[in-house]
């Protein structure tokens, strides 16, 4: 049995390790990020069928919980940390060419620190450590906004900063106060004996959680930070932030709600939230000029109808809803990756820059048709079988509400498929075709781009083994008894 | 008098912590906003290091035999409070090297200036 804990040893020691690695030779330091995330995978793909059958849990210091912090491994979080190496290890390959100029050096170490910071999140028991690993993923992404240096990117790091450090901040206050109640961190005891105290009183720390989480998930009226850093981020970054950064806050929002409060109360709200996230990213990025931003837009849509499967409280919801959050990452972290090329070869963001596209790089504009028509939800792409599974949920609530509710969230798809449609129109078919040369993308970017393809198309045709852990993430996320005795015993 | 004297610690953890949003919310300039996140910090730090403080207490070590596990502090949140202080110098400096660079794009500090971002 590998013990979980190397999945985060190793990246956090290697990303440190860059700089000294670097005194040897310059030229290592890219490959080390890779490295470190090949390792992670291997460990989270070998780990996945044994928490499948009993979560790992491995206590720090030898202590047994709640006394000491401890680390999760169940279904949720080995799916995550195996998602956030993925999509990392992708990205980190794409990165080897498209990052030439600035402090090369710290970019790796900066991205190999916030994807540490992702696995932290979604692997550790214990609430201050969360705290800690979230902030760790916040810094490093304050700082990889403003990696190039320009003036977009240092006003939108800016931003994001004032209202992460915010957060955080609320966050803080609502664990000092959990703290304060049940003088423990442990979430596992919390979650035990959150029925000792009186609902007025967990009201809020459980508020201040859910909206110091809420701005790093980018959950309306909390996303006011996220076009901006989204688009001015180098495209590598936007890939990784809306790919996994976004994610990461969603997972600790529901761990929050499902697993430590127990709060079913609190869903219908978090249906509503969904649904006004999804149509108010879904109406603006209709109505965008640049596609950076138009994708950012859309990546606020999409955790929209995340939230909205996830407060289905259903089992249904919930395995759709990771499944979209697993489509999406998917999906966004390849249209990413192809506009990054597609912006180098153009120096522009505008969507009517694009004209010829199909013609000069035909391999990356086919990935964007791919991961817009899967974003969108058509078939055989991953994005229909977790569209399909949030709608059937919805329709197997057997409310009046969620089917109006439904008719709202297809509307939303509508708008995506109208823009998105759009952009793909200006690639292949707009403008003059005639005197353009074929100027690919290079090797390095297009081998993630190819096996997001594949991936796309082949969890689309077959998603058989990715809802199979899905549903016992979710039987993980929804019961709740069953994690208190895991890790308490 | 009670009441001041057993909440005083909350009051003025609160306290600082309004002051610190207040400031955030309602400044423009954003070395001023800085400073306001760094009063913000100060108060959680406040606010923790009360949860687990006694009044005349001891540190928790069984050295003496005499050791009386009422007047013990609790330790946990003084680890808690020396974590969130590291954390918080981090994004403080992390937020005035951003300022620098923002003055040498802008010639300003004044964010209702800085709007090339908008949705």
């Amino acid at each position: 049995m590998v013990n979980p804990v190397l999945l985060i040893a190793v990246p956090l020691g290697l990303s440190f390790a860059i700089p000294l690695l670097g005194l040897v030779s310059k030229r290592i330091e890219k490959y080390v990020p890779i490295a470190a995330l090949i390792f992670n995978l291997v460990v989270s793909a070998l780990l996945i069928p044994e928490v499948i059958k009993q979560p790992i849990n491995v206590f720090i210091g030898g202590f047994p919980p709640p006394f000491c912090i401890n680390l999760v491994a169940g279904p949720v979080g080995v799916l995550f940390s195996a998602l956030i190496a993925l999509v990392g290890l992708l990205v980190s390959i794409y990165a080897l060419d498209y990052i030439r100029e600035g402090a090369k050096e710290l970019y790796h170490v900066l991205y190999l620190l916030l994807l540490t910071g992702a696995t932290g999140v979604v692997l550790t028991g214990d609430i201050f450590n969360l705290f800690v690993f979230f902030e760790i993923l916040c810094i490093s992404s304050y700082a990889l906004v403003a990696y190039l240096g320009d003036k977009a990117g240092i006003e939108s790091a800016v931003k994001y900063l004032i209202q992460g450090a915010v957060g955080s901040s609320l966050m803080l206050i609502g664990v000092g106060l959990l703290y304060g109640l049940f003088g423990t961190l442990n979430m596992a005891d919390i979650a035990s004996n959150i029925d000792s105290v009186s609902s007025i009183s967990i009201f809020v720390p459980m508020v201040l959680l859910i909206t110091g989480l809420g701005v790093e998930a980018a959950i309306f009226p909390l996303n006011a930070w996220l076009p901006d850093a989204h688009s001015s981020a180098p495209s590598s970054i936007s890939a990784i932030l809306s790919g996994i950064a976004i994610k990461v806050g969603i997972y600790a929002v529901a761990r929050v709600i499902f697993t430590i409060f127990g709060a079913s109360s609190i869903l219908q709200f978090l249906v509503f939230l969904g649904l006004l996230t999804l149509l108010v990213g879904e109406v603006s990025a209709f109505s965008q000029n640049n596609i950076k931003r138009l994708l950012a837009y859309s990546s606020i849509g999409q955790i929209g109808l995340i939230v909205f499967a996830l407060g289905m409280g259903i089992s249904y919801g919930v395995v759709g809803g990771l499944f979209q959050l697993i489509s999406h990452a998917l999906s966004k972290a390849l249209l990413f990756l192809a506009v990054g090329y597609m912006i180098y070869r153009t120096g522009s963001m505008d969507i009517s820059s694009l004209e010829g596209m199909g013609k000069r790089m035909p391999i990356t504009s086919l990935a964007f048709t791919i991961g817009a028509f899967s974003l969108v939800g058509m078939p055989p792409f991953i994005g229909f079988p977790s569209k399909f599974l949030i709608i059937r949920a919805a329709l197997f609530k057997e409310e009046i509400m969620f089917t109006v509710l439904v008719a709202f969230v297809l509307l939303g798809t509508v708008i995506e498929g109208t823009y998105f449609f759009r952009v793909v129109q200006v690639l292949y078919f707009k403008g003059d075709h005639t005197n353009l040369q074929r100027e690919e993308a290079p090797v390095p970017a297009l081998i993630p781009i190819f096996i997001l393809m594949v991936l796309i198309i082949v969890v689309g045709v077959y998603p058989k083994p990715v809802t199979n852990i899905l549903n016992s993430a979710s039987s993980e996320l929804l019961n709740r008894i069953e994690y208190i005795r895991s890790v308490l015993g | 008098m009670n009441f001041l004297n057993s909440y005083i610690y909350y009051i003025g953890a609160f306290g600082l912590i309004f002051i610190g949003l207040y400031i955030v919310l309602v400044k423009r300039n954003l070395i001023k906003v800085i400073i306001g996140l760094s009063i913000l910090d100060t108060g959680i730090n406040l606010f923790l290091i009360s949860i687990g403080y006694i009044s005349k207490g001891t540190a928790p070590i069984f050295e003496k035999v005499e050791a009386k596990l009422a007047r013990m502090v609790d330790p946990v949140p003084q680890a808690l409070v020396l974590t969130a202080i590291v954390i918080g110098v981090a994004v403080l400096a992390l937020a005035l090297s951003l300022a620098i660079r923002l003055y040498h794009h802008y010639d300003t500090l004044n964010l209702r200036k800085i709007k090339d971002q908008r949705w």
